[in-house]
């Protein structure tokens, strides 16, 4: 499949060094998009997360034991194995800025596209959601809440970006040309290490254009090719190795 | 007009026609597609204008400041406050859910009284007002007020009351800042402990998990994004000792591990080889301290705590490099430790030099109370919660006749948490201001509601850990709750009904004059400005060589296995529950269904005969509870690392019944030369269940 290409790319460098797991960007993101809690979230099939925060283990035993965090959003695939399977075209990459939009009225629920995607990064509304009494108060305008019945997955906050496109058009900016932290993921904005940044990867005056190009920068199952538009910083050579299926010979980026 | 054959297919095909180039199929399809997912129990967004309000958490202890997004009156999302001293663009896993808090299903909205069969009855405010007045009344001279609210000026409304009425039995929730109140004062010093953390080159954490929960942490935590730049090699080197790879040691240069509630001997080896290496500090016991530092050299520090010795002098060599390192000693969990681990910690920061210098320990002033007999931040300090409660318990000191807990959970929250509630039973009365139904409010005859942070005008004065004084105001940004009142007037006036004087007459008099106290400008606090001041005590500390001496040692514990419990700030605090939100949060294997695990490495598990999902006991002579085996191989040998914050029996859906809670297990110890509780050092024993 043909990478699509965009003047302007969304995406992520997520220093893995830097987090800590604590999880401030999976709560954020919960409340800036809607999610509804539910009562036990230990049933991990169940719960809707649009970020989840991996923990890493270096395998070895106490005291040579390392652990890492590793956030994963949607990875907003170039060519994304999601939209290909989508029989309704409830998702797509057709639009400015690369990011993979999901359609929820337009979704039948049929989950192909959860199966096509690499990095679990797509969860299926089980249940209705509900939130305690008084609690649908806290919602947000900005996303409409989903039912049962519908997949849905991380924007990158995309109605930041049509709000931070909105306030470029009042202030006479160009829209299409928006500056390196004009527009922001809620999960980025929260991470109290900033180990997410995120921008314009097409754009050499956005931090994230050149920690893509990091020494230390590669991938999720980058030779699947799916030309994603997160990437994962990490000075240690074992979190890089873990970052795709290497051989154990297999030399590893960086 | 009959119809052929012909007409009839050019009818078919017409009409086939036709509607592909109406949009009315379409439109149904769309319509239709929108109609089966829009349906009534479905919440809808509500649109209005969206404002942004900065203000400080009252929740988390970390005091993160924060902007409140408003969209109409409502607040909708917490966003960090670049602004703010404590936020500096970021937030806190449990800041972060606090707007959706206010409508938590645990909140208390009305005054409840314990009704004779035990069940919660709703009352009016006057019947509440009554019942308080009589009861407190009757009591006078034998009420105790417990505050889990460090950094509150409520706290002078409630030592005066208790100071007034005869008893003095004001206490504040453990947590780091009594013990490093007390190191202060066993060194000789006035003030409290800062730590300018933004300016070091070198951070030595020793159980103080400073990237998770210990003081400032966001303050902390932005301190190492900025010295950290992306991809490169850090400009600051971070260490974490303790025994558990927890969030701090995820995050820093290199993990020491160290056995729970050894931390004060590890300081203390790094003294030795300071010392060693021509380390000298301008104080009156240099010399006695030097005496006693010269036993704890590297082979015996790594036998108390399992340290590598060459680890050691690694980390002292690293220090010494240093232009400006900071040695932060404190307890993993938040609370338990001893006078003497940060009395050692202290002394390495006077050993480097490190006293009031920039990127070093400062001593930041206090401002004087406000009320009329309230107790000065040092004598709050010094009350000591814990032992209260076991003196109680051996019959050594008489159960007040009253008790009022103001946003304190000492039920759930305290060690040996059974027996705390035990004890708590003994008191003939007991009342409680809260947000939230919890363990304690269960055991109280009067349940009084307060509003959140978010809704009620309060303030925080320089929390502990913070490298400046600083004093800022929560401003009410959300609509109160109809049958909700604000604590501070409400007590302000209970405080006349008792006849107490507090020489203020309203709860914004006593933020007034405390602002004014503190040097800061009312006006531009209620804009949401924070005051900060750059002035420090000077003091010349002694190395409390002696109390050191004496406390250091740690006791040793029951049982072949210790118990390190894990705090994170998103599952919940001492004073909240897990957040709907927030139990996301919990691991895959830290908790299934209502089922506790807890990690050990693998060989603790071999000696065990252990493995994973194995259901085992964990006792000791404070409690026990049953979980299941995890094996994270980033905890040290015999070990068990526990996670706080699970096992509520009150709250909501999203707390109660899941898991067990770890602090049944943490018993109580009485440091030697301080005489404080200290609980860092559970041991347990472990078998199959």
């Amino acid at each position: 499949m043909q990478v699509k290409e965009f003047k302007v790319k969304w995406g992520m460098a997520i220093d893995i060094d830097k987090c800590t797991g604590c999880g401030a960007c999976m709560v954020a993101c919960q409340a800036e998009n809607n999610l509804s809690p539910i009562e036990d979230a230990s049933n991990k099939i169940k719960v809707m997360n649009w970020l989840v925060v991996y923990e890493l283990s270096n395998k070895k035993p106490f005291p040579e034991h390392d652990v890492a965090y590793l956030p994963r959003p949607c990875q907003q695939c170039g060519t994304p194995p999601c939209v290909s399977v989508c029989p309704v075209i409830a998702t797509d990459k057709n639009e400015e800025g690369g990011i993979v939009s999901q359609i929820y009225p337009r979704c039948i629920g049929c989950r192909y596209c959860m199966a096509a995607c690499p990095y679990h990064a797509r969860y299926f509304n089980w249940l209705d959601p509900v939130w305690p009494e008084g609690m649908e108060k806290a919602l947000t305008p900005d996303v409409s809440v989903r039912p049962r019945g519908v997949v849905e997955k991380c924007t990158f906050c995309h109605h930041r970006f049509m709000q931070a496109k909105d306030k470029a058009i009042v202030e006479g900016r160009d829209p299409e040309a928006l500056a390196d932290g004009d527009y922001v993921t809620s999960c980025t904005e929260a991470c109290p290490n900033g180990a997410i940044v995120f921008g314009d990867l097409n754009n050499p005056d956005h931090q994230v254009y050149h920690l893509a190009r990091s020494k230390y920068a590669s991938r999720l199952l980058e030779r699947l090719h799916a030309d994603t538009q997160v990437y994962y910083i990490s000075r240690r050579e074992w979190v890089r190795r873990q970052l795709d299926n290497y051989l154990d010979n297999e030399k590893v980026k960086g | 007009m009959a119809v052929d054959r012909r007409g009839f297919l050019k009818f078919v095909a017409g009409v086939s026609a036709g509607v592909m180039v109406t949009p009315i199929p379409w439109k149904l399809l769309d319509d239709a597609s929108i109609w089966t997912q829009n349906w009534p129990w479905i919440p809808s967004n509500v649109d209005g204008a969206s404002t942004y309000v900065s203000t400080v958490s009252k929740l988390c202890p970390s005091c993160v400041g924060m902007k409140v997004r408003l969209v109409g009156d409502r607040p909708v999302r917490i966003l960090p406050d670049e602004n703010h001293p404590l936020s500096k663009g970021g937030i806190s896993p449990l800041a972060v859910a606090e707007a959706q808090m206010l409508h938590s299903p645990a909140r208390v909205m009305r005054p409840l009284k314990k009704a004779a069969d035990g069940a919660y009855v709703a009352i009016s405010w006057e019947e509440a007002d009554a019942m308080l007045a009589e009861k407190l009344g009757a009591a006078k001279g034998g009420i105790a007020c417990v505050s889990g609210d460090e950094t509150g000026t409520i706290n002078e409304v409630l030592s005066a009351i208790a100071v007034q009425a005869g008893s003095g039995n004001f206490y504040l929730m453990p947590t780091e800042a009594q013990p490093a109140a007390k190191a202060v004062a066993a060194m000789g010093g006035k003030g409290q402990l800062g730590y300018d953390i933004e300016n070091s080159d070198y951070v030595l954490a020793i159980g103080a998990n400073v990237l998770e929960t210990w003081g400032t942490v966001i303050r902390n935590r932005a301190a190492y994004k900025a010295a950290r730049p992306h991809g490169e090699e850090p400009a600051v080197q971070y260490v974490f000792a303790g025994p558990v790879q927890n969030s701090t040691a995820a995050g820093a240069d290199q993990w020491v591990p160290i056995k729970a509630g050894t931390e004060g001997v590890f300081a203390l080896g790094i003294a030795h080889l300071l010392i060693k290496a021509g380390a000298r500090a301008d104080a009156a016991d240099f010399d006695a301290f030097r005496s006693l530092v010269e036993a704890y050299n590297p082979a015996k520090v790594a036998e108390i705590t399992g340290t590598n010795p060459e680890q050691l002098k690694s980390v002292a060599g690293a220090l010494m490099k240093a232009r400006t390192p900071l040695v932060i000693t404190g307890s993993d969990f938040g609370q338990g430790t001893g006078a003497a681990t940060v009395m050692a910690g202290v002394a390495v920061n006077m050993l480097l030099g490190g006293m009031n210098r920039k990127g070093g320990l400062k001593l930041l002033p206090v401002a004087e109370p406000v009320v009329s007999s309230a107790m000065t931040r040092a004598e709050m300090m010094g009350k000591d919660f814990v032992s209260y409660m076991s003196r109680i318990n051996a019959g050594k000191e008489k159960a007040p006749a009253a008790m009022v807990f103001y946003e304190a959970n000492p039920a759930y929250a305290l060690p040996q948490a059974t027996k705390m509630s035990e004890v708590l039973a003994k008191v003939p009365f007991k009342a409680t201001f809260t947000t939230f139904l919890d363990e304690t409010a269960m055991l109280c005859d009067l349940v009084l509601p307060v509003p959140m942070g978010l809704e009620r005008l309060d303030d925080v004065a320089t929390p502990y850990g913070s490298g400046q004084a600083l004093y800022c105001l929560a401003r009410p940004v959300a609509p109160m709750p109809a049958n909700v009142k604000p604590a501070g007037d409400y007590i302000i006036a209970l405080a006349g009904k008792l006849g107490c004087s507090l020489g203020v007459s309203s709860w914004e008099e006593v933020l007034q004059a405390k602002a004014q106290a503190m040097g800061a400008d009312w006006d531009s606090l209620m804009d949401g400005n924070v005051f900060m001041s750059d002035a420090t005590v000077s003091a010349s500390l002694s190395f409390g060589a002696d109390a050191l001496a004496k406390s250091v040692a740690p006791k040793a514990k029951e049982g072949d296995f210790a118990v390190a419990p894990v705090f994170k700030l998103g599952i919940g605090t001492a004073k909240t529950a897990i957040p709907p939100y927030n139990n996301k949060l919990i691991r895959r294997w830290e908790l299934q269904g209502n089922e506790l695990y807890v990690a050990m490495n693998g060989a603790t598990a071999r000696k065990l005969g252990v493995l994973m999902h194995d259901k085992i006991v964990v006792s000791n002579k404070s409690g026990n509870l049953t979980a299941r085996v995890n094996i994270f191989e980033g905890i040290m040998n015999d070990t068990i690392a526990v996670l706080m914050g699970l096992g509520h029996t009150a709250f909501d859906q999203f707390s109660k019944g899941k898991g067990e809670n770890v602090m049944q297990l943490l018993t109580v110890g009485f440091e030697a030369g301080t005489g404080l509780s200290v609980w860092n050092m559970a041991g347990v024993t472990i078998s199959k269940a």
